[in-house]
């Protein structure tokens, strides 16, 4: 049967059901209906954001059942989370999400805001959570607590390390360098190490005559000039980043100033480093470099053994050179609970999932995470977790040693992505190709401070 | 009750009558863009203005400042920084783009074989992703492996760090920019197809040259289309952002932080919203005055053709 209808009732129905779509699609994402158990009893849903990360998606089925399994008539979901600015924009708007992840840059920012809840209740109350050594200490403590208060539990660790294509050590002849942090090499061996790989299209190394800069073939390192690889050079030049005690930023220490000058002479001076910061966004990633043979040794961040154990050559890791002293970043997001949520105890219910040894392990087994768990660091336990195809031989001396040993947490006060932004970074700029000495350029650090100052001023 | 009844029927009957049904029909089609104005513009520019006298991080509530946003601005090197920035790119940005795309309409507009392929050619580079735009010029521009270091070795010229030197990083900037005139030229060759074949050919007859057919016909019958596209290129010049947030993010030392970058900064990463509606509504009176001084001193110059008909 055909069912006749007039132009005009066209329109109505087409307006009716456009004007529909369009408010279910308004609808707030997120925010789900409560599920009913078979039971007949009301669940609460949780949700979460969550920066998403390579290889999350697949494990997110996994991680939810087993939730479900852990905690009857609980559920969470997952939503994608851009560096907290999300979390803000929905807390502005009434719909903020009862946990949340948070980049360790806004975390002190967020406190102070009383963004996120106190759970260091929850935290002496959990018969795990409770014990002294469940966490690497005292780097958890850093960086979860303020004035001794926990508003947040670190989802892991993170730290800068070489990573170097061992064929090329092999062919060169060349001792590669160690994940053992008492066996890490000397700044000057490093260097050294890096003029001999570095080797122009003639077959030149830097320094000798007829060297050309223009036509590198392969590079003997990349130190990425950002704020975590080059807080691992002014640790290791014994100097600070941010003071703890005075959390002012003390860049201009002659130990800091020293270590930035360290690494932009690498590029200016030792001439064995590309002055190519943006190969990341170009599709020619350093894994790629690494793998065509046109970059020895890379710095990076652990997680990026996530994706660099794939690449088509034999793939080696080792601890920093140091300067003074073996040293690295540590560094995390944390995982907390909103202070606005209506459920705190379901909330703390999904932390404690969240930071728990099962959880932890499977992202420490993709490469992307280092534990902060005193559970996971055991023999048998690293056992279970690391191992070949992905962490290459050797990569436990990062784990136990250079990571828990050697790792410093560094603290961003009130204020300080400002500072970064407006004060230090244009100054670094001028450090990278040869405008201002570091010394020079750290001249604006009481600039940095004063905008901390003020950005203080508004709490 | 039948009071009402009659009031309703009345209603009924004046709902249905051609006229109210005409003008009820009117707000519905219009009601997509009132709408639109008062939801997306409207409200939210009201707010900008309230917030302008407030101290708010999105996270507490909005404080009575009074004029402390305005304050800011006195000692704020990096509004400065951002306008000139960002005058520096339209300035330069916006008159290539204007003489470029009219001259590659010109191009375009000849009747040879194979235009319209040529057409799709020069059109599709604007209709590329701003995203995958930027990553690709970044590859084109990088010192290392970038297409354009070997053609300018070739050239006999030095390596240049594109954007990790201050004083190429704009240059490269713009370049950039002249990628997307795609837009600008159809809309030039949408006006030069619309000049009358007539008079070019009463030209001929004068003994016109191709130069003087040029100057009196096409660019006064073109200078509505210019003017539309001064305009439009002026805004959208002052508003980049995508090119900056991408691939310099701002640097390096600041030779990028285009204003609207800078606010975006302000606003989101600083949690500073009444500061950045103060610069929100500074970049509305800058294109405001700047459009009004146009029409004035510009629109004078433009022919339209039917103004006496």
């Amino acid at each position: 049967m055909q069912t006749r209808i007039t132009r005009r009732n066209f329109l109505a129905l087409a307006g009716s059901l456009s004007v529909t779509g369009m408010l279910a699609a308004c609808a707030v994402p997120g925010q789900a209906p409560a599920a009913t158990g078979g039971d007949g009893m009301a669940q609460e849903t949780i949700v979460i954001e969550f920066l998403g990360s390579p290889g999350m998606d697949a494990h997110l089925e996994d991680e939810y059942q087993r939730f479900r399994e852990e905690n009857p008539g609980l559920e969470w979901i997952q939503v994608q989370q851009q560096q907290g600015i999300q979390l803000l924009t929905a807390i502005a708007s009434g719909t903020a999400p009862d946990t949340a992840r948070v980049e360790s840059n806004v975390y002190r920012t967020f406190v102070r805001d009383e963004v996120l809840m106190d759970i260091t209740d929850y935290i002496d109350a959990d018969s795990q959570f409770s014990q002294p050594d469940y966490w690497l200490q005292p780097q958890e403590s850093d960086r979860c607590t303020q004035n001794g208060r926990w508003y947040g539990i670190g989802s892991c660790w993170v730290a800068p390390h070489i990573y170097y294509n061992a064929d090329i050590f092999e062919a060169e002849g060349i001792e590669p360098p160690s994940n053992d942090p008492e066996q890490a090499w000397e700044w000057d061996h490093f260097l050294t190490v890096a003029r001999q790989l570095t080797v122009d299209t003639n077959g030149n190394h830097p320094g000798d005559p007829g060297f050309d800069i223009e036509s590198v073939d392969r590079w003997g390192v990349n130190w990425p000039t950002w704020w975590i690889p080059l807080h691992a050079a002014v640790q290791s030049n014994g100097g600070a980043w941010v003071d703890g005690e005075t959390q002012q930023i003390v860049l201009d220490s002659p130990e800091a100033v020293q270590a930035l000058q360290n690494i932009a002479d690498l590029q200016l001076v030792h001439q064995v480093m590309p002055q190519a910061p943006f190969l990341e966004a170009l599709g020619m990633s350093t894994v790629q470099m690494l793998e065509n043979q046109k970059l020895a040794m890379q710095i990076d961040g652990s997680w990026a053994l996530a994706w660099t154990w794939e690449m088509n050559a034999t793939l080696g890791t080792a601890a920093l050179p140091k300067m003074k002293r073996p040293a690295t970043d540590l560094q995390a997001h944390l995982v907390t609970i909103v202070s606005d949520t209506d459920i705190p105890d379901e909330s703390w219910e999904l932390i404690r999932f969240l930071s728990s040894p099962w959880y932890q392990e499977r992202y420490c087994n993709l490469g992307l995470w280092l534990p902060s768990q005193s559970a996971l660091m055991t023999d048998e336990a690293i056992d279970r977790w690391m191992g070949p195809p992905i962490h290459p031989p050797g990569y436990k001396g990062i784990v136990t040693q250079f990571v828990p040993d050697y790792g410093h947490f560094l603290t961003m006060p009130v204020g300080y992505q400002k500072a970064a932004d407006t004060v230090l970074q244009p100054a670094f700029d001028t450090i990278w190709i040869g405008d201002q000495t570091a010394e020079e350029a750290m001249k604006v650090v009481p600039d940095a401070n004063a905008v901390l100052a003020e950005e203080a001023m508004r709490g | 009750m039948s009071g009402l009844t009659v009031a309703a029927r009345n209603a009924a009957t004046r709902l249905r009558a051609p006229r109210t049904q005409k003008t009820l029909t009117g707000y519905l089609f219009i009601a997509p863009f009132i709408l639109g104005f008062f939801l997306w513009f409207l409200v939210p520019a009201l707010t900008a203005l309230w917030l302008v006298f407030q101290d708010w991080n999105l996270i507490r509530s909005p404080v009575f400042i009074g004029l402390g946003n305005l304050r800011k601005l006195v000692d704020d090197s990096l509004f400065t920084k951002s306008l000139i920035v960002t005058t520096y790119f339209t300035v330069v940005s916006v008159p290539l783009q204007l003489i470029l795309a009219f001259l590659l309409a010109l191009l375009l507009n000849a009747q040879v074989r194979g235009i319209a392929f040529f057409r799709t050619v020069f059109y599709l580079p604007s209709i590329v992703p701003v995203v995958a735009n930027a990553v690709m010029w970044a590859f084109i521009f990088n010192p290392e492996f970038g297409l354009l270091t070997p053609l300018l070795r070739a050239l006999g010229l030095p390596r240049i760090l594109w954007f990790q030197d201050p004083a190429w990083a704009m240059p490269a900037m713009i370049l950039m920019s002249l990628w997307g005139l795609g837009g600008a030229m159809v809309i030039y060759l949408a006006g030069l197809q619309g000049i009358p074949d007539s008079l070019f050919e009463a030209a001929d007859i004068d003994g016109a040259t191709r130069w003087s057919k040029l100057l009196y016909i096409t660019i006064p019958l073109m200078s509505p289309v210019i003017f539309f596209n001064l305009i439009i290129g002026l805004i959208g010049s002052f508003q980049i952002f995508t090119a900056g947030y991408l691939i310099t993010s701002g640097g390096p030392q600041n030779a990028t932080l285009f204003y609207v970058l800078y606010t975006y900064r302000t606003a989101i990463e600083y949690l500073d919203m009444g500061y950045a509606a103060v610069l929100s509504w500074i970049l509305f009176f800058i294109l405001l005055v700047l459009s009004l001084l146009i029409f004035r001193y510009v629109g004078r110059y433009v022919h339209y053709e039917d103004v006496d008909a």
